[in-house]
């Protein structure tokens, strides 16, 4: 029996007949990658959560989402004095999905600047055998389950304090499952966007993501429908997967709500021939953008890895 | 002659007995030394033109279109590109003050600026500065921009007021911020989670879009607390003099004497926390990390 064919002794032990083992630098495979995903957001979720009691952590998940959303409902309400609460569910709910992006965004992008600028472990993660990107992955999930957690609790401060309407009886599920789940990996794949945005970037790229989230605010027709928005801004919106998984999301919680796309005086009303898009509509052109998104995010951040190995920016800190 | 040139002395003990000229020359180039890397870094970072400056009007923007979509009155829309210039410098007071210290403990430098020859004052003054430039081109292009793009006029009565008001706002943002900084030299990852916190729970009751009254009790508890809520509060009621501004909240000139107080009462609990803080640090060897 040759060398290269003898039993793979168990942990990082040589083999028995001395020699090295090729089989080891090819890995598992998926079998790795599950590994390193799970390590990974074991990880993350253990830095987000264990630095402080499990009261003021849930006040720090859910504060910023529902402040956001407060500060919403206030506007309306100084302007409207309470007459349009159609507009209020309009806004707790995207207040609500924003969390998503917010958190998902700045999970994977700030991973690398805690990495590189805090922790300094970043060239011994990216030496490591993990995958880099799925290492980054598992980190940004459990950031995007503390952005759930504050969603969930600003949907029902909304539904239970703020009188949004909720009829359980009339969500539409499958279509919520379908729209939760491609926009959930739209917005991974932008967080992936960011984080290679932030490998070239200097320690002031943690206000990057931020600053990111908030254009996309602009035109996702997060808290005001997106016929307000002049034509060309309208185009770019609906060219982004968060504006359709947003108006996926309102049209299954609450089929009979104002939508964030259609409109009478809308470009989609222009262009389709009917003021507010279907069901189907919404999930093929969520499919569709987030897919562009996906494809766009992993050849930008596969190019910045080249770009970061090439001049040595995966190990550099820097201050201001 | 320079307060620095060489001079004979009989023994060690002399040579660190420094003049009065000295010690300030040396905290004075402390102070410039510290805010010139943020203000040469205006100009050196590309990338910070476009995230910290062209994104943030368009989040401002993102507000205005929610007025806009309620047919709200004109002045609504100034509220609301006031209270996004003026966010460029709570951002800044809390990602570049507060957390400075920390961040600079884990980046090993904080040891160094103990060990340093001038009062770390000087270096909460220099961020101070540096941070004041860097936030203010944000603050003016998000002001003048998006004031050009939605219209929105002004109307002042009171320019030397207004001015002073938000002057004395920054004074006290930024003394809030030298507070923050030496309460979190105390802490690990705690800092930062806090600063996250920090941000829009400080809008929504600092009133950054809507007119603080609206929020009763909790208003009023923030214009006696929260220097932006109350600076903002001040600049909207003389930026805005011609509109039906909701009453309920003092005067102008009585904000400017609680802006004031804030930035006596601020400074001072710095100094103290800083040197309280610091000795307690220097005691539990929380000046540098553990990993350094």
């Amino acid at each position: 029996m040759s060398g290269i064919d003898a039993p793979i002794e168990a942990g990082l032990a040589s083999p028995t007949w001395g020699g090295f083992d090729h089989s080891r630098t090819r890995g598992n495979g998926a079998a790795d990658l599950r590994k390193s995903f799970g390590t990974a957001a074991r990880l993350g979720w253990q830095m987000e959560a264990n630095w402080t009691d499990p009261i003021l952590f849930f006040i720090y998940s859910v504060a910023k989402p529902l402040s956001s959303a407060l500060i919403l409902v206030f506007m309306l309400e100084v302007i409207s004095g309470g007459a349009r609460p159609e507009f209020r569910a309009f806004v707790v709910i995207g207040s609500a999905l924003w969390a998503f992006v917010m958190s998902g965004i700045a999970g994977l992008a700030w991973s690398v600047l805690e990495d590189r600028e805090r922790y300094r472990m970043l060239k011994y993660v990216y030496v490591s055998p993990s995958d880099f990107l799925v290492v980054l992955l598992g980190r940004g999930v459990a950031r995007v389950a503390v952005g759930a957690m504050g969603a969930l609790i600003t949907l029902a401060v909304g539904v239970v304090a703020l009188g949004v309407p909720f009829d359980p009886t009339t969500v539409h599920w499958p279509m919520l499952i379908a729209v939760m789940a491609i926009g959930l990996a739209s917005i991974v794949a932008v967080g992936v966007f960011m984080a290679a945005v932030c490998i070239q970037s200097r320690q002031e790229a943690w206000s990057y993501p931020d600053a990111a989230a908030g254009a996309l605010f602009l035109i996702s027709g997060t808290v005001f429908p997106l016929a307000v928005l002049p034509g060309p801004l309208q185009a770019i919106g609906l060219l982004t997967p968060f504006t359709w998984w947003i108006e996926g999301v309102r049209q299954a919680l609450f089929p009979s709500g104002l939508s964030s796309v259609g409109g009478g005086a809308s470009l989609f009303a222009s262009v389709a021939g009917h003021a507010v898009p279907t069901g189907l509509e919404v999930v093929v052109a969520l499919l569709l953008t987030g897919s562009v998104a996906t494809l766009a995010s992993i050849v930008a951040f596969r190019a910045s890895d080249r770009r970061a190995k090439d001049r040595g920016l995966l190990d550099r800190t820097t201050g201001s | 002659m320079s307060a620095f040139v060489y001079r004979a002395t009989a023994s060690p003990q002399e040579a660190a007995n420094w003049t009065r000229r000295q010690i300030v020359a040396t905290n004075l180039r402390s102070v410039v030394g510290r805010a010139y890397p943020r203000v040469t870094g205006l100009l050196r970072e590309k990338s910070w033109v476009f995230f910290e400056i062209l994104l943030p009007f368009l989040a401002t923007s993102a507000f205005v279109f929610v007025y806009r979509s309620v047919g709200a009155p004109p002045e609504y829309v100034g509220f609301v590109v006031l209270g996004g210039a003026m966010s460029a410098f709570w951002l800044n007071v809390i990602w570049m003050m507060a957390q400075q210290l920390w961040w600079e403990k884990s980046q090993g430098n904080l040891e160094l600026y103990f060990a340093a020859p001038m009062h770390i004052m000087s270096v909460l003054f220099g961020m101070a500065f540096g941070g004041f430039i860097m936030s203010s081109s944000r603050a003016a292009v998000v002001l003048i921009v998006a004031s050009t793009v939605y219209g929105v006029s002004f109307a002042v009565d009171q320019w030397v007021l207004l001015i002073g008001v938000f002057l004395l706002t920054l004074a006290a943002l930024y003394g809030l911020g030298m507070v923050l900084a030496s309460l979190f030299l105390m802490w690990g990852r705690e800092a930062w989670h806090l600063t996250q916190l920090m941000i829009e729970p400080v809008y929504f009751v600092s009133g950054l879009n809507f007119p603080i009254t609206r929020l009763g009790v909790l208003g009023s508890l923030a214009i006696s607390l929260l220097p932006l809520a109350v600076g903002l509060d001040a600049m909207r009621q003389l930026a805005f003099a011609d509109s039906a501004y909701p009453i309920g909240t003092p005067g102008p000139e009585v904000e400017a004497a609680i802006l004031v107080g804030m930035t006596v009462v601020f400074l001072v609990l710095a100094r103290w926390a800083l040197s309280v803080l610091e000795r307690r640090a220097r005691r539990e060897g929380a000046l540098s990390v553990r990993w350094q």
